[in-house]
């Protein structure tokens, strides 16, 4: 073994250590760490999720952080006097098409995974994140980077982005896919496009990406050629004549008249409406759109759910929350407030040790090898490792959901969409 | 050949690094335990069979254990709170953010607030990050509206240099309502500038000559105003002044007009005085906001005013008994005029508390034309803190002695990032003109009506 290969090796074994040590609060919460998003206390929850696959035990906050506003401030009924459930027999699956055409697929928990793509995280991450996606059964998205080889093995359990760049778009990436994803927007950037810096255009990704090397990669906004509802149809026709088993996603961000763009996917033929708030997002955005442009998720989900109640669609399309989504008791409230489901991706970096510092862009990247191309960093990574943590994440979530519906004499996740009666404000 | 070279030219402000003159406080304070150190190199030594690259290789790639003593002697500047070093040594290294960062500001400028002005007058690169937002969820004021955005829009965006043109030019000065060609009895008078950001005047004794002459730099080279209690008659170069003249100051002036004034408009008879002696100038009222600033606002517009500069405190507080956000204080102004039929007559201008990119267009929605920033040019130029900084009369700023063109260019690169940063916004909500934005409340997202209206049915916590 090379020395290189001993300073990987090392390194490697100390940071996995750590994400094993940090969570026993033997050193106490790192003051540095966290931010009232993700505070410390979440961050080191969900390594320790991603490390045993159940809920802490110690004095860890795990069900929410401090911003103050939000998930944050919402908490759940007292329920004494409810018939409970046995927690085992607790059904945390979901469909994704309600429609009467199509493959009819759920997911045995209401998550899944969004879109980081190939480029914006190494190459080692992406394929824990497949392989945990086929181990429970769910589903992951390739994000706009293209479709590595490397993930082919796991295209049962795959979303293929479609982005406005159509990085890595081919018809064998659309005919592979289960779910297609149309990308019309991203909370964190709203309105914007994509960037990917220059630093993280390698010969790899730029071949992936059919561009040249360390030159910055735009994702124009928006879509060309959608300009109606009617041109959008014909994106949905577009994928279905290239794979008629596929269902389609259409990702949005939070505007006003969000519930308006929810009802025009439905229209259009899409299966899954999945909204994306501003305060999520895993890639570079500028800080002034993070923060100001579009409504948080928390606000945009009973928006959607309600308007499409109203106009009687609500049970031929599946709604998907993303933006923020950070911990089991997030998922729920998201669905009590009209979600079906949820999709994480922030999480699944923290439960392979993202410690949120929001460095991703700098240097070489991502200092534990989650948002990086550099060669020697992404091997911090370990595919089986990764997907080890981040099924256990989802485990341990899994059980906190069971709990919680059990506690309510809820048999299914499905019966908690829309229960709004269930949570209660804190001021 | 020619033509190319006397043809179009897009808009934009040329940044140049400006690199901080006075150290900055370390973000964080990185700590070894020594010994608990001393004694991992040796278990290390051992383990790795004293292979010195694997011994010395050190858990952080932004160099802060770079120099020669490494983790006993940490390069603390270098620390951007990754965190690595505690993941991979919890018992041995601490992260936490500095004390010296912790003091930074007062109670409405947050550290971090004064690190982004920094960062953008020494960079002029908009601030970006990965891995989502991370701070609170709404709040008062400018944090409790998110603007809005369009999932189909024009213009387009092709990568930040192949948009569309965005235009962030405003009007500043009077127009008439309506104009008959064949019998022209007011011509508008205004005066165009490219970006709807002005200087306002600074505080009480922070204005020495070199930060008066950055400003006057900055503003020369961006284009915009100026605004200052003097008339620069007679000096040299650029004159983007907006002087805040009063009844003495009028004399200075002889027989010469200025294109543009500022007076106290508290002071009864000052605009008809200033309306009949300088019949060629804009004249723009300047005013506190209070309650009945809008009553006022549509009395001095009725009286012939070409615009009003209504400021907020510096912590954007305006001066009512029981003080409101300027973003409020503006909408009463804004919705009186427009009930009053005088709002396209008039410009406003909207200072104290613009203190970040952001607010710039929030508030714009609220009501207001253009910006002025005031404490924020002593920031960008480092000004030393030295308590609150809310109060005009006793602001608790010291200027550092600066070099002008330094000075000018850090105010230069500021504006235009905050221009980029504009441009962000308006591009996001399909937006091509930042004239269409004022006071368009239907762009904007209020947290505390979202708030009621999708928390609806979900009852108090008792």
């Amino acid at each position: 073994m090379g020395n290189l290969e001993l300073i990987v090796e090392k390194h490697t074994e100390r940071i996995h250590r750590g994400l094993e040590v940090l969570p026993t609060l033997k050193h106490g919460v790192p003051d540095g760490l966290g931010n009232k998003r993700w505070t410390g206390d979440l961050i080191l929850a969900t390594y320790e999720q991603a490390l045993t696959g159940d809920i802490p035990q110690n004095d860890l906050e795990y069900k929410t952080g401090n911003s103050g506003g939000g998930f944050d401030v919402l908490g759940w009924k007292s329920h004494d006097r409810v018939a409970k459930v046995d927690q085992d027999q607790v059904d945390l699956s979901i469909p994704l098409n309600k429609r009467g055409d199509g493959e009819k697929i759920e997911i045995p928990v209401p998550i899944y995974g969004g879109g980081m793509s190939f480029g914006s995280i190494s190459l080692n991450f992406m394929i824990a994140r497949a392989r945990a996606a086929r181990r429970l059964g769910t589903y992951t998205s390739t994000g706009e980077g293209g479709y590595p080889d490397q993930i082919v093995p796991y295209r049962n359990h795959v979303i293929t982005q479609v982005a406005t760049g159509m990085f890595g778009v081919r018809e064998e990436t659309i005919q592979y896919a289960p779910i297609v994803e149309f990308k019309y927007a991203q909370g964190a950037k709203p309105g914007l496009g994509g960037h990917l810096l220059a630093d993280k255009v390698t010969s790899e990704v730029a071949k992936m990406r059919e561009s040249s090397m360390f030159t910055s990669l735009y994702s124009p906004f928006p879509f060309h050629s959608v300009y109606s509802v009617e041109d959008h149809k014909k994106h949905v026709d577009w994928i279905k004549t290239v794979n008629p088993r596929a269902l389609v996603s259409v990702k949005v961000s939070t505007p006003t008249d969000v519930d308006m763009v929810a009802i025009g996917s439905y229209y259009a033929g899409a299966n899954i409406i999945h909204i994306d708030g501003g305060y999520g997002g895993t890639g570079a955005a500028p800080e002034i759109a993070k923060k100001n442009i579009a409504m948080p998720i928390e606000y945009a989900i009973p928006k959607v759910h309600d308007y499409l109640v109203s106009e009687g669609v609500r049970d031929e399309i599946t709604l998907m929350a993303s933006g923020g989504i950070r911990t089991a008791d997030d998922i729920a409230k998201a669905i009590a407030l009209g979600a079906d489901g949820c999709v994480v991706a922030t999480a699944e970096a923290v439960a392979v040790g993202c410690t949120h510092c929001g460095n991703c862009e700098r240097g070489r990247g991502c200092q534990v090898g989650i948002t990086t191309t550099d060669p020697e960093l992404s091997q911090f990574i370990d595919p089986e490792w990764g997907e080890m943590r981040i099924v256990n994440l989802f485990n341990a979530w899994s059980k906190r959901l069971r709990i919680l519906l059990a506690s309510f004499g809820l048999e299914s996740i499905r019966e908690l969409r829309g229960r709004k009666d269930l949570l209660v404000r804190y001021k | 050949m020619q033509a190319q070279e006397t043809g179009y030219r897009r808009f934009k402000i040329e940044s140049r690094p400006a690199p901080h003159v006075y150290a900055i406080p370390n973000r964080f304070d990185v700590r070894a335990r020594k010994i608990r150190l001393a004694a991992m190199l040796v278990h290390e030594a051992f383990e790795y069979r004293f292979e010195k690259d694997v011994v010395l290789s050190r858990p952080c790639i932004y160099g802060v254990f770079s120099g020669h003593f490494g983790g006993f002697k940490p390069l603390k500047h270098k620390c951007v709170g990754c965190m690595r070093c505690v993941q991979e040594y919890p018992h041995i290294m601490t992260v936490k953010p500095s004390e010296a960062y912790k003091k930074l500001g007062d109670s409405f400028w947050t550290p971090e607030m004064v690190y982004t002005v920094w960062n953008e007058a020494s960079t002029g690169k908009i601030p970006v990050k990965g891995m989502g937002y991370k701070g609170a969820f709404g709040g008062e004021g400018f944090d409790g509206i998110w603007t809005d955005m369009s999932e189909i829009v024009r213009p387009t965006r092709d990568g930040v240099y192949g948009r569309e043109y965005i235009s962030t030019r405003v009007d500043v000065g009077r127009k008439p309502t309506s104009i008959d060609l064949d019998k022209v009895t007011e011509t508008p008078r205004t005066i165009e500038i490219p970006v709807p950001i002005i200087f306002d005047e600074l505080p009480n004794g922070t204005d020495n000559d070199d930060v008066q002459t950055a400003v006057a730099l900055a503003a020369g080279n961006i284009g915009t105003l100026d605004v200052a209690r003097e008339t620069r008659l007679g000096r040299p170069g650029p004159d983007n002044l907006l002087p805040l003249i009063d009844e003495e100051g009028i004399e200075d002036y002889g027989e010469k007009q200025p294109s543009i004034l500022e007076f106290d408009a508290e002071n009864p008879g000052m605009l008809r005085k200033l309306l009949t002696r300088f019949d060629r100038s804009i004249i723009i009222g300047r005013l506190p906001l209070k309650e009945d600033s809008g009553r006022v606002a549509s009395e001095l517009a009725r009286q012939g005013v070409h615009g009003m500069h209504l400021y907020a405190d510096y912590h954007g507080h305006d001066y009512s008994r029981d003080p409101r956000h300027i973003s409020t204080a503006l909408r009463d102004v804004h919705q009186q005029l427009v009930r009053d039929g005088l709002r396209d007559q008039v410009t406003i201008i909207a200072s104290g508390g613009i203190t970040l990119a952001e607010h710039v267009p929030k508030a714009i929605i609220s009501g207001a034309d253009l910006v002025g920033i005031d404490t924020t040019i002593l920031v960008a130029l480092q000004a030393e803190f030295l308590g609150e900084t809310r109060n005009r009369a006793k602001c608790g700023f010291r200027p550092r002695k600066i070099n002008p063109e330094w000075g000018a260019q850090r105010l230069v690169n500021l504006i235009g990032v905050w221009h980029d940063q504009l441009i962000e916004i308006l591009g996001a909500m399909g937006i091509r003109d930042v004239r269409r934005l004022r006071g368009d409340i239907g762009r904007s997202m209020m947290d505390s009506e979202l708030r009621e209206q999708s928390f609806e049915g979900i009852a108090w916590a008792t």
